[in-house]
């Protein structure tokens, strides 16, 4: 039968629950990242993921990491490697580490820097928003008719051809969800996300990240990665380094990138845990693919149908 | 005067093409065997016998594919192989564009794109790829003649004999029209095949136009394309599908005709023995058809109300029916289907009386297009057939009917019709103000705007709310009054009133369902003559063997 060319998909920021490192595959693999990212933060991963802990973006992001590196891992062990790469906003550095471009330690801790910078930037007032159902052409419209120099307002995210999220101040984001309602979105909602990721407003951290990066090693990919901002497949490890520093403030390309995915020939997604969001936009978008996510269809029936297409 | 004339004439050699030829066949001979390439050795032979800079045409439109050939292609070494100018009818597969990404190829002249339309998009932006020119199909084709004539054609055929004649099964489509384009013009043919035989059930292409026959090391890619499971036709388009059987087929006297693929037209299809026959138009109508073999018309067939049926291609699973009814299909001496894709497409452009087919988004003239901003897909088949040729010459009283002058000059025209439903998938209004094309001819640098069917080709247009007979509309005002009068409550219905509405139905401008004689009510599945694949498997007496993913039971 003809080889099915394999996505593993790593999940952002929003998909995180409490208690999800426990829910990693039990085996000695997952075993050794935890501990591994244990002695970079010089404390246990697992305090990050208890319900208090993850109210706190650094908490998320490393929890995130640590969740998608060690499941990957599990994977390649037994013997499953996929075509392709792909993370949602810190779901890249994930990815990064998937395709052998930087090395887990060093992702922990860039990833910790990531969150601080994330949370200092704008402790308050600023978040991140929702809108369904409307072309990003229109909603760029709405955008412009609300603008704000004081409290700025940008479209970031676009997850699915009609999925877009916005990032800013609280003050005119709500405006402008309001607008949106009113004028054809079928959905228009506030996000529970406390910094307005993926826009111009955090560029500083951008700068710091790629700081922090350059003195970190990097390698050429033995996995093509799918970046986030222009949605492109890099093989290039600058060019990965750069957008693993600026994505944090550029929107996150996510329905193109997983569009080339799926026009370089990928017919199976596997999301790394935790949650599902990655693996129910590809089958909406891609009724002709298959996507699975390990949360929801368990490590071992994913490796079994990978392996088999493989 | 003389000796300059004569010397000119002996400096001059008239065989340029055919010696350059020879050369590269010299430079594989100590791989080929005679005219077989090695399976694992065709890379190599690639590399030889395609030169830095040729025009190389390589075969596929979006049912047939010659992959192996074009997965060859790819793992070419690119210092040895640059700068290719690719001539693609259909850019469906990953590796066609791994060919730009990797240096190989940097120009492609193509017509469709649908599944590769962002990478295509995102590589123009890039400067990876260089774009010659979008086509129409048969535009295409015709280039080929003329002023993109390849250097080298990689195509694929079902079966070659050791002498190099080819059968092309089902799946004749376009091979035998990019073969000529090089053999005739001192250009190199690699075919590759399923299966080297020593004799063919028939030939399709002669040995003297083939110069390789490498077998694959899979079968070529074929994709069950025209195949629509019944089960998801909605109550929507069988309501359409009655609109446009009393209101354009039945009304305009409809015998000759191509469908666009979709379930409104797969719901056409199967309304023809139910609805179609209490309407007593068997024999009127849709007698003769420019179509692949969709399934969805077996219980037609099987009701005695198809005379023809020429394809463009074959469809998976439909081998056995077509060998069994041969008053219906074109088939060669051993059974089975002869397709053309190029003849199809003449065929389906200059002697049917209606195109019918379907559309992503419609401005408030009719203007049509499948093109999304972000995305190049070029065109399929509908931009050919979707028009009303200037050329035509002999009348149908299909054609005579939309003849709306007594100009003693004057002339009939071929019906295009595009039926669609207000909102698309997602909520989002079909009618749109201005065509994203629009956007994506600025975008891309495109020479003109995308559009895939031109408002003043279409007829008629019909919704879930009526019919507009543009054909009638005698300015841009009224046409624009006529779209919107059947635009629903999407913003460009909300501009027309009741009113209007009067009028143009009394003007015949446009008709509703119960102008029609039609009740929205009567619009449910059980009009249709086979509710699922398993019921077209039974109208075909077991003959047809669809797909495992179609198979349900």
């Amino acid at each position: 039968m003809i080889k099915l060319k394999l996505a593993f998909l790593f999940p952002g920021q929003g998909s995180q629950y409490p208690g999800l490192l426990h829910e990693l595959p039990d085996n000695p693999i997952v075993e050794n990242v935890i501990t591994e990212a244990n002695e970079v933060l010089n404390e246990s991963v697992y305090t990050l993921h208890t319900e208090e802990a993850l109210t706190s973006t650094r908490s998320v992001q490393l929890s995130l990491l640590t969740s998608g590196v060690a499941t990957y891992k599990a994977f390649e062990n037994s013997g499953v490697t996929p075509d392709f790469v792909a993370g949602h906003s810190i779901g890249a550095f994930a990815a990064a580490v998937a395709a052998g471009v930087i090395d887990f330690k060093d992702a922990v801790k860039v990833v910790n820097l990531r969150g601080e910078l994330m949370e200092k930037a704008y402790p308050e007032g600023y978040g991140m928003g929702v809108v369904l159902g409307m072309e990003a052409h229109k909603l760029q419209a709405i955008i412009d008719r609300h603008y704000d120099e004081q409290f700025p307002v940008y479209m970031s995210n676009q997850n699915a051809n009609d999925q877009i999220t916005l990032s800013g101040a609280l003050v005119r984001l709500q405006s402008v969800l309001d607008d949106a309602g009113q004028n054809g979105a079928r959905c228009a909602s506030l996000l529970n996300v406390s910094t307005p990721s993926h826009c111009p407003l955090l560029s500083s951290v951008s700068d710091e990240l790629i700081e922090a990066l350059h003195d970190i090693p990097i390698y050429r990919p033995s996995i093509p990665y799918a970046g986030n901002r222009r949605a492109r497949l890099l093989v290039d490890p600058v060019d990965i380094r750069l957008d693993l520093a600026e994505s944090v403030s550029a929107a996150v390309q996510w329905h193109d990138a997983s569009t080339v995915l799926y026009e370089k020939g990928v017919r199976l997604f596997i999301e790394m845990p935790p949650g599902n969001v990655l693996s129910r936009l590809a089958t909406n978008a891609f009724p002709e693919a298959r996507a699975l996510s390990v949360a929801d269809h368990g490590f071992e029936d994913c490796h079994f149908i990978a392996s088999i297409n493989n | 005067m003389q000796t300059t004339k004569q010397s000119v004439r002996n400096r001059r050699s008239w065989t340029t093409r055919l010696d350059a030829k020879n050369k590269r066949l010299e430079n594989v001979s100590h791989i080929t065997n005679g005219n077989i390439i090695p399976t694992n050795r065709i890379v190599e032979a690639l590399e030889k016998l395609i030169r830095p800079g040729d025009r190389v045409v390589m075969e596929g439109n979006n049912q047939k594919q010659a992959s192996f050939l074009s997965e060859a292609l790819v793992q070419t070494n690119p210092s040895e192989l640059h700068d290719l100018h690719m001539i693609m009818s259909s850019i469906s597969r990953p590796e066609h564009l791994d060919l730009f990404e990797r240096g190989i190829a940097n120009k492609v002249d193509f017509a469709y794109a649908g599944p590769q339309s962002l990478r295509i998009a995102q590589m123009l932006e890039d400067g990876i790829l260089k774009m010659g020119e979008i086509h129409t199909y048969i535009e295409l084709y015709g280039r080929l003649f003329i002023d993109l004539i390849p250097s080298v054609a990689l195509v694929a055929a079902d079966k070659a004999d050791r002498y190099g004649n080819l059968y092309t099964g089902a799946n004749t489509e376009e091979t035998p029209t990019l073969v000529e384009a090089a053999a005739f013009r001192d250009g190199i043919v690699i075919v590759q095949v399923n299966e080297l035989t020593d004799e063919l059930p028939r030939v399709d292409i002669p040995s003297s136009w083939i110069d390789f026959v490498v077998v694959a090391d899979e079968p070529f890619q074929l994709e069950p394309l025209f195949t629509r499971d019944p089960r998801h036709i909605t109550d929507i388009q069988i309501l359409q599908a009655m609109m446009v059987l009393r209101g354009i087929y039945e009304k305009h006297e409809v015998k000759s005709l191509n469908h666009g693929i979709g379930f409104n037209t797969a719901a056409i299809e199967l309304l023809l023995p139910t609805y179609g026959e209490s309407l007593g138009l068997k024999g009127k109508i849709c007698k003769h058809w420019a179509l692949n073999p969709h399934p969805t018309l077996i219980p037609a067939i099987e009701s005695g109300w198809v005379d023809s049926v020429h394809c463009f291609g074959g469809e998976v699973g439909m081998e056995k029916y077509i060998a069994s009814r041969r008053d219906v299909f074109f088939t060669g001496r051993d059974g089975s289907l002869r397709s053309n894709r190029t003849l199809s497409q003449m065929a389906g452009q200059y002697a049917v009386d209606l195109f019918i087919g379907s559309t992503l988004q419609m401005d408030q003239y009719g203007n049509s297009s499948t093109v999304t901003r972000g995305r190049l897909a070029g065109y399929g088949g509908a931009s050919n057939m979707g028009h009303n040729p200037g050329g035509r010459r002999h009348s149908t009283p299909a054609w005579l009917n939309m003849m709306t002058s007594d100009d003693p000059l004057a002339r009939g025209k071929k019906l295009v019709v595009q039926v669609v439903e207000t909102f698309q998938a997602g909520n989002k209004p079909v009618f749109v103000e201005s065509l994203d094309a629009i956007d994506v001819k600025r975008d891309v640098g495109l020479a003109t705007a995308p559009v895939m069917i031109y408002g003043d080709d279409v007829t008629h247009i019909v919704t879930e709310e009526g019919i507009a007979y543009l054909y009638k509309a005698d300015s841009m005002e009224k046409r624009r009054e006529a779209v919107s009068a059947i635009a629903g409550v999407t913003p460009l219905g909300l501009t027309t009133d009741s009113k209007k509405t009067e009028k143009l139905r009394r003007e015949g401008i446009i008709a509703l369902p119960e102008d029609l004689e039609i009740r929205r009510t009567d619009a449910k599945r059980s009009l249709l003559a086979a509710k699922s694949v398993e019921e077209l498997v039974e109208w075909s007496d077991g003959l047809y063997e669809p797909p495992a993913k179609f198979r349900s039971w």
